[in-house]
């Protein structure tokens, strides 16, 4: 034993048992795995060797269209976050956005700041959000009045101009941003339901914390920051889900959730984002 | 005081520095949990919280535990000085830089993806940078112990290499194996994607490169325990090893089915097929017999050193063995806790049984009784066996010692016990608030409540431990006996080259890491583009090209 030996060198017993092992584990198990297993343990009739293999791999054949009759479908708006729509976004140019928004401030404020409870503020608001609105405008998923026309004026690129613009115009709503210092009382304890709602949530009734999506920490792609939008313009939104008027919601979330949510409750929870965020 | 000694001594203090902060952590997160009141119940923070103990207990507790561990252990059994001296502090260096910068990130409310790193959650790029870091600095102890290993045996061609030197080094190795997956998701994944430089994300390749590591990392640091279970168990039970060469065929059978396994961790997750989940879940069970041979030859060693000692009959040895030795005790303590969790883990990783206990309590409960229990009280009896050894400074009182081991085993099978319990009810991990006035969820309450006792009595037994190792560092400086190991009954004079090195298990691993995840990683290279928008959990992530 003065130097060691390669592993495919046979001269002592020791290479040779454990690869003889280490085979015979592994041919068992491959077996097994992909044969034995993928064939029997079907909820239907015994799959053939070949569909069990394929199985075992993660390829599966029931990728097929579903044979029984399916109601019609209905999207709830022609955007999905893939790389395509976050580069048109990310392409957007605040100096035409700006040419663009001319034409926004009648009713969203001077440099996006609603002075109106009528009109959301824009300012500060995740551009992504505001690109997904104005194309559920254009595609009539969301309805409202003046800005399906507004929005049908405008280009894709003009939408994410103008995106980029809102997004990076100050004195709107606050950013977003993680919070290092823990407060006491954000949690299913708390007795304000305001608060209760915005930081916890009601696991009961499957609502999800509010802060979760919307700020003021934290933050999801497509959701609109609230802290500092106008409680009034909240509240109609929330309403409007919960009634079914507005649509325009991916997964359904916001209709689920408003849904549940009792009117002092969508006033409490507008409340908050409306005063917590004013600012001076 | 020796070179390495100050060394090894530099990475104990980070570890136990750390390790008490998190410690308490953990008890106020039981505490938030729970129907009782809790302060600063804050959702966020509970997020964050579990963030930073999960970071600081399973990767800066342990690498740092595990790589001052090393380099003691190196230079005590080959008895010469340490070579690369300046490159190991370079490496603690490092490694410290990432803690710090991961921690800063954490604290700072920008990293709370719950220390796994599974996309498309995704934190601020310090913390992937900081945890990259770590890792990489660890490399640095790796390639030490096997070029110190090499060294040895070039100088001494005609011995076998010492078992805790080859068991170390093997720990090294499989450190190497497990953290490379990790590295390549860290730099080619995860950092990109948190510094703006992408904007998608291949979840799937993430997570199925994290649970290469996510496996074996538990067996990184299960090995140190192992060790002392071999090595400094039989000399302070006053005894000799049992079998050196079932030693070795122990710590290679860890190396070699700790690896190929991961899979069981991804056992719920769509991406991969039916047949390779079995694969690893059978090759898992092996993981089996390392740990009984281990249990098997660490008994028979006690039982030399109980009759030895003059132990009679079936059972005598067992009364007649120096309890009041905390090695000897948490051993003890320690092959009881491995025996619960053991069971337990039997479920987790087959393929069948896995659902009812997915994402539940039942999973957090397993890994603290194995991981929090059955290993760190052996890290525990190991510092309090060499720290003295390393300052020159004895413990003050073992009773103390014995009593912060016997605290620590009952405070974590009060935490854990009612755990499992509330797991297998269906109560999730990971989760901030729980309704408990939801009648489903009334009924685990108590147990919760339960659980948080534990906690605290954990962290009454963490703050004991703290003060056991500065009342030792405050006190005065007597001669001690050098660190010594555990001779076999046996002594190896020649062994075959397959038991005193790594090639052949380095290949063995080679074919059953690409047997069983050659086609799981492979595929992702060939399937049409399925990457994801990343969810950035709190705030904006640095620098981020996030629109």
């Amino acid at each position: 034993m003065v130097r060691e030996q390669g592993p495919f060198k046979h001269s002592n017993p020791w290479p040779h048992i454990a690869w003889i092992t280490v085979a015979a584990v592994s041919i068992a198990s491959f077996l097994i795995g992909f044969l034995v297993l993928g064939r029997i343990q079907q909820n239907g009739p015994a799959l053939g060797g070949w569909a069990a293999l394929c199985r075992a791999i993660g390829i599966t054949a029931d990728r097929g269209p579903a044979s029984e009759p399916q109601p019609p479908q209905r999207t709830p708006t022609r955007i999905a976050w893939t790389q395509d729509t976050l580069a048109r976004i990310g392409s957007g140019k605040e100096q035409h956005g700006a040419f663009v928004a001319l034409s926004c401030a009648a009713c969203h404020g001077e440099g996006g700041v609603s002075s109106s409870a009528l009109f959301p503020t824009l300012a500060g608001m995740n551009a992504a959000a505001i690109y997904k609105q104005l194309d559920d405008f254009r595609s009539g998923k969301r309805v409202w009045a003046a800005m399906g026309a507004i929005a049908t004026a405008l280009s894709d690129q003009d939408s994410a101009d103008v995106a980029a613009y809102f997004a990076h115009r100050p004195s709107g709503l606050a950013p977003v941003a993680g919070e290092g210092k823990p407060r006491g009382g954000r949690s299913l304890r708390q007795r304000d339901p305001a608060i209760r709602l915005v930081f916890a949530g009601d696991p009961e009734r499957g609502i999800p914390p509010c802060a979760a999506c919307h700020g003021p920490d934290a933050e999801r792609l497509g959701a609109p920051a609230l802290q500092g939008q106008h409680a009034e313009y909240i509240e109609r939104q929330l309403a409007a889900f919960a009634q079914g008027v507005r649509q325009n919601d991916i997964n359904e979330q916001m209709r689920v959730i408003a849904h549940e949510l009792k009117p002092s409750e969508m006033h409490a929870v507008a409340g908050f984002y409306g005063t917590a965020g004013e600012h001076e | 005081m020796q070179r390495s000694s100050r060394l090894a001594l530099f990475h104990y203090w980070v570890a136990f520095a750390v390790f008490l902060p998190a410690a308490l952590l953990g008890a106020w997160q039981m505490l938030v949990r729970s129907p009782l009141p809790a302060p600063l119940d804050d959702s966020a923070a509970y997020y964050a919280s579990v963030t930073l103990h999960g970071t600081a207990m399973a990767y800066v507790v342990t690498t740092f535990f595990i790589m001052g561990f090393g380099y003691a252990l190196a230079a005590t059994s080959l008895a010469r000085p340490l070579r690369g001296m300046t490159a190991a502090w370079i490496g603690f260096a490092i490694c410290l830089a990432g803690t710090l910068m991961a921690v800063v990130a954490i604290l700072a409310g920008r990293a709370s993806v719950l220390y796994t790193f599974y996309p498309p959650l995704l934190a601020s790029g310090w913390y992937y940078g900081g945890a990259f870091l770590l890792i990489a600095g660890s490399m640095i102890w790796v390639v030490l112990m096997i070029l110190n290993m090499r060294a040895w045996k070039r100088d001494n061609p005609a011995r076998p290499v010492p078992l805790p030197m080859f068991a170390i080094t093997a720990t090294a190795i499989l450190w190497a194996w497990s953290a490379t997956p990790t590295l390549i998701e860290l730099g080619g994944i995860l950092l990109p994607r948190a510094f703006g430089w992408s904007d998608l994300i291949d979840a799937s390749l993430a997570r199925t490169l994290f649970s290469v590591t996510l496996h074996s990392i538990v067996y990184f640091w299960l090995m140190p325990a192992y060790i002392a279970f071999y090595t400094l168990v039989p000399l302070a039970a006053g005894g000799r090893m049992y079998s050196d060469t079932m030693g070795r065929l122990a710590f290679i059978m860890l190396f070699v089915f700790s690896l190929p396994v991961g899979m069981h961790h991804l056992l719920m997750d769509p991406e991969h097929g039916s047949g390779f989940k079995f694969l690893q879940s059978f090759l898992t069970f092996l993981v089996v017999l390392p740990t009984l041979l281990t249990v098997f030859s660490t008994c028979a060693s006690l039982e030399i050193a109980g009759r030895i000692r003059g132990g009679r009959g079936l059972l005598g040895w067992i009364g007649a063995l120096p309890w009041n030795e905390p090695m000897v005790l948490a051993v003890g303590l320690s092959l009881v806790m491995l025996g619960f969790g053991g069971f337990g883990g039997l479920i987790n990783m087959s393929f069948a049984m896995n659902a009812m206990i997915h994402n539940t309590s039942w999973v957090t409960a397993h890994f603290h009784l194995m991981f929090g229990g059955a290993v760190v009280i052996m890290y525990f009896a190991i510092a309090y066996e060499m720290w003295p050894r390393i300052t020159g400074k004895p413990l003050r009182s073992k009773t103390l010692a014995r009593a912060q081991l016997w605290l620590w085993f009952f405070g974590m099978l009060i935490t854990t016990i009612p755990w499992h319990i509330a797991g297998l009810m269906g109560q999730p991990r990971r989760v901030a608030a729980f309704d408990y006035a939801d009648p489903l969820l009334a009924r685990m309450g108590p147990l919760v409540v339960i659980s948080v006792i534990g906690g605290v009595i954990l962290l009454a037994s963490a703050i004991l431990l703290i003060v056991i190792l500065a009342r030792s560092h405050f006190g005065a400086r007597v001669a001690t006996e050098p660190l010594g190991y555990a001779t076999a009954v046996n002594p190896p004079i020649r062994l075959p080259p397959a038991l005193n090195g790594f090639g052949l298990w380095n290949a063995i691993v080679a074919v059953l890491m690409l047997l069983a995840y050659g086609y799981p990683i492979g595929q992702f290279f060939f399937m049409k583009p399925h990457s994801v928008p990343a969810v950035a959990v709190t705030g904006r992530p640095d620098s981020s090209r996030q629109p």
